[in-house]
Order: structure tokens, then C-alpha cells, then sequence
């Protein structure tokens, strides 16, 4: 297992290695700072960015933006999962709504979203068209995939609705939620970063993408989406750290 | 008693159960003996009302009942203390169910699985604990559905020994659907044999009246199975 767990860690460091070679080599090839920059001007242009007084509050904001939509998309998700599987009508009522934002380009979304919304909404609402439906998904799934034979076997015990509700609904939804968990998170960080560049709210990450591509500062690009992959592995890193968390205490 | 008086069951134009009549006497083990597919589970299905009849009587079985499955049925994320202590919710207090969790395990030697989850159990360890979770549980009514099935020879054999212990410390009505005339002749009182579809009662035998001629008494009660499956066959 140990040896294992080496092995892939050896992988993935020859991996970024290969990677940060072909971008050297590249960089040398095009020989252009604005269509490829070179590892070095990227490097600068980070710390000119880290080193900015307002970096802490575009990221928090950023992140901030990121967690608020992605928190109201799994409520509603929730809410709305279980009483789909309880009420028909409910269901039939959502049904076209996650259809319509299942096959609606985003753009489309996004563009009617920069007409109706301010620019600090258009964000969050860009994630939660991206990323309610998966979660709905998942918990309608969850709870009408929960084994029937444990269902059956609660009831011949005559175990309290509650207590099927708290001890086996709810668990089986939340297991089922944490599989897509990390990659709902980095869909939804993606689109609020995409709803940033559209929609210029006055601290954000897109924001200052959009900026250093009307200055045609690529490598300053390039520097944003180092950062933007450092937060997402930061989330990934947070979503592990609770899974474990919920497994010790036994959830 | 509990009892059953005329049971019939169709599923569209299939007749299933053909005036099933049968009684459980208290604290007697009673075996139900049939080929397979013949309508055993319908039956018990019906028992616990999880199936409805379509004419008849079902007479006793309106309190609680335990029940054991052909699977385990355990929960994957609760381990053997929160399996158990799910169906005692609302019938005794938390101290209580603590208490009585504990007692059984002690009493079947398996107090040191009590924090094991389902996955680091071995089947047959599982299905201990889903009959140890029926017997937990504050029933007079025990009812176990070919609960040795997915079983391995050895398995099978220590899981027999185990619901014997168990009963021989609590008295219980048991009733016991299976296909297996050794497991019919180990744990029953009485066996009740039936035909095949449309299912009806072929036969009764009391096992404490002809203890001393197990052989015979096999071969009868494989002729009246093996007739069965043979018409079975043909069909």
C-alpha cells in the first residue's frame, strides 16, 4: 500500500516535471511573451499579484462568491431532492426547470443573468446554474436507490419514520453527495471565476483576468490560473480533511 | 396460536396459494418445507403483511415480529452496536437498548465486534448478527426466510448451532421457510411440507412424536419435495 502510494506520488512528480519542461520548451519555441510566456515572467508576474494590497480581498471575495452559491445550490438541492421523492407534483414541477438548465448553453444563462442581475449576483448564479442540477441529481438518485430491502426490513421492525428518515435517508444521500463533492466544488469555482470575467464585479478573480488580457499581460494569465488551481486544490485538501472528520466521528 | 386459515394468492392468472391453512404453535419451531419458487416467501411475506392476500385469515401476527432475511439486510455505515440498536429505538430506553445490545453480544461471544461495521465482518458472521439483532429485538414472533441460504456448508452448519443456542435460552415461536429437508429436520419441531404451485399443504409432521427414525422420516419428506420438483420440471 505504502509502496503503492510512492509509486503514485513518483507519477505525478514526473508528470508536473514533463509539463514544466514542454512549457519551457514552448515558451523557447514561440518566443513571444504575449502569446506564450516563459516560466520566468509568469513567476514574476505571481508575485507581483501576491504582493498586490488588494490580493487577500480578490481572492476572498473569490472564494467567498464560490462557497455562498455552491452552499445555496446544495440546500436548495437538498430541499428539493427530498421533496421531489416525496411529492410527485414537486417533481414534476423541477423536472423541466433541471431540464431547461441541463441543455440551455450557459453562455445563454450567463447572458440573461448580466440583464437581470447586478454584478456581484451574476457569479454565484452562474455556479448554482452549473451545479444544482448534478446535486438534485445525486439526491433524488440517493434516495431512490436506497436499498429497498433495508427500507422493508425498517418497516417489519415498525422502526419510526424519523428514525428511517435520520438513520438511513439521510446517510445514504450524504454518501452518495460526497462522491461528487470535490468536482461539483471545482465545477462551480470555474463558472464563478467565468461569471467574474462577464460580469466585472470590483474585487475578483475574473475581474483581474480580464484586466491583464485587455493589457495583453499573458504571463499575468497564466499567474491567475496557477493561483485559481491553488485554490481548488485547497478546497480538495478541506473536502478530504471533513470526509475524514465525518469518518472518525462516525457519520 | 398463530395461525393461518385459508390462504389464497394469484398473481394475475397464476394461483400462487391455494387455501393455506396452518398453525404455529407457541414456542415451537415450525419449519415450512417446499421446492423452490413455490411460494414459501409470498407466504411469509403475507405473515408480516408486507403482501396482501387475496382471501383468508392471518390470526396472532399483529404484534411485533423479528425477522431474519435470506441477507443480512445490516447497514453498511452503522457498525453491529448501531444495527442492533436501529429496530430497539422506541421500544425501550437508551440505557436499556445499551444494556440489552450488550447482553447479547456477551451472550453469543461476539462482544468484541460490537464497533465492527459490516464490511470487515465475513458473510457468516453478518448473518449472526442479523438473527442476534431478530432475537434483541422484543418480539414473541420470530420469522426467518431461508436465512442459511447464501451460506457455505461450514458456515451453515455454525450458523444452525448458533440459532440453537439462542433458543434454547429464549423461548420463542419460530417460523422457518427453507428448501433444505436437513436444516427442516435439525431446527424444527414441526415440519409442514407443501405441494407445488398452486401451493398447498401436503403434509404435517410433528418431529417430537418420530425422533428415533430421522432416516425414514427424510426419505418421506424427500419423496413428497423431490415429487414436486419433478411435476415441477414436466410443467
Amino acid at each position: 500500500m505504502k509502496k503503492s502510494i510512492l509509486k503514485d506520488r513518483k507519477l505525478y512528480m514526473i508528470s508536473i516535471t514533463i509539463s514544466i519542461t514542454i512549457w519551457f520548451l514552448l515558451s523557447r519555441i514561440i518566443n513571444n511573451e504575449i502569446i506564450f510566456p516563459t516560466i520566468m515572467s509568469t513567476y514574476t508576474s505571481l508575485i507581483d499579484i501576491i504582493m498586490s494590497p488588494n490580493f487577500l480581498i480578490i481572492i476572498g471575495y473569490s472564494i467567498l462568491r464560490s462557497l455562498l452559491g455552491f452552499i445555496i445550490s446544495l440546500l436548495l438541492a437538498l430541499v428539493i431532492g427530498i421533496l421531489s421523492s416525496m411529492f410527485k407534483s414537486v417533481y414534476y414541477l423541477v423536472s423541466p426547470v433541471t431540464r431547461f438548465l441541463n441543455s440551455v448553453p450557459t453562455i445563454a444563462i450567463i447572458i440573461l443573468a448580466l440583464i437581470w442581475l447586478n454584478s456581484e449576483m451574476v457569479p454565484m448564479f452562474v455556479g448554482f446554474v452549473m451545479v444544482f442540477p448534478i446535486l438534485y441529481e445525486t439526491v433524488l438518485k440517493a434516495i431512490i436507490n436506497t436499498e429497498k430491502s433495508i427500507i422493508e426490513m425498517a418497516n417489519i421492525y415498525k422502526v419510526d419514520k424519523l428514525t428511517v428518515i435520520k438513520d438511513i435517508y439521510i446517510p445514504s444521500i450524504f454518501i452518495s453527495l460526497s462522491n461528487i463533492f470535490s468536482s461539483t466544488l471545482g465545477i462551480n469555482l470555474k463558472m464563478v471565476i467565468a461569471g467574474e470575467v462577464l460580469s466585472q464585479p470590483k474585487y475578483a478573480i475574473g475581474s483581474n483576468l480580464q484586466l491583464q488580457r485587455m493589457y495583453l499581460n499573458t504571463s499575468g494569465v497564466f499567474a491567475w490560473i496557477l493561483i485559481i488551481l491553488l485554490i481548488a486544490k485547497l478546497f480538495e485538501y478541506i473536502l478530504e480533511g471533513i470526509k475524514c472528520l465525518c469518518i472518525k466521528s462516525k457519520i | 396460536m398463530y395461525q393461518v386459515k385459508n390462504i389464497n394468492k394469484n398473481y394475475n392468472d397464476l394461483k400462487v396459494l391455494e387455501d393455506i391453512s396452518v398453525d404455529f404453535p407457541k414456542n415451537q419451531t415450525t419449519c415450512i418445507l417446499g421446492p423452490s419458487g413455490c411460494g414459501k416467501t409470498t407466504l411469509l411475506n403475507i405473515l408480516v403483511g408486507t403482501t396482501n392476500k387475496d382471501g383468508g385469515e392471518v390470526i396472532g401476527f399483529e404484534e411485533d415480529i423479528s425477522f431474519v432475511f435470506q441477507e443480512d439486510r445490516l447497514i453498511p455505515w452503522k457498525n453491529v452496536s448501531s444495527n442492533i440498536e436501529l429496530v430497539l429505538k422506541g421500544k425501550m430506553d437508551k440505557e436499556q437498548i445499551e444494556t440489552t445490545i450488550d447482553k447479547y453480544l456477551k451472550l453469543v461471544n461476539l462482544g468484541e465486534y460490537k464497533y465492527f461495521y459490516p464490511k470487515d465482518l465475513s458473510g457468516g458472521m453478518r448473518q449472526r448478527i442479523s438473527i442476534l439483532r431478530a432475537f434483541a429485538y422484543p418480539s414473541k414472533l420470530l420469522i426467518m426466510d431461508e436465512p442459511f441460504k447464501s451460506l457455505d456448508i461450514n458456515n451453515k452448519q455454525i450458523l444452525v448451532d448458533f440459532f440453537k443456542e439462542l433458543r434454547t435460552m429464549e423461548s420463542r415461536t419460530c417460523i422457518i421457510v427453507t428448501h433444505d429437508i436437513d436444516e427442516a429436520l435439525a431446527l424444527g419441531h414441526r415440519i409442514v411440507i407443501l405441494s407445488d404451485k398452486p401451493t398447498k399443504v401436503k403434509r404435517v409432521i410433528e418431529l417430537n412424536e418420530c425422533k428415533d427414525d430421522f432416516i425414514n422420516l427424510r426419505e418421506v419428506i424427500e419423496k413428497d419435495v423431490t415429487k414436486c420438483s419433478y411435476k415441477e420440471n414436466i410443467i
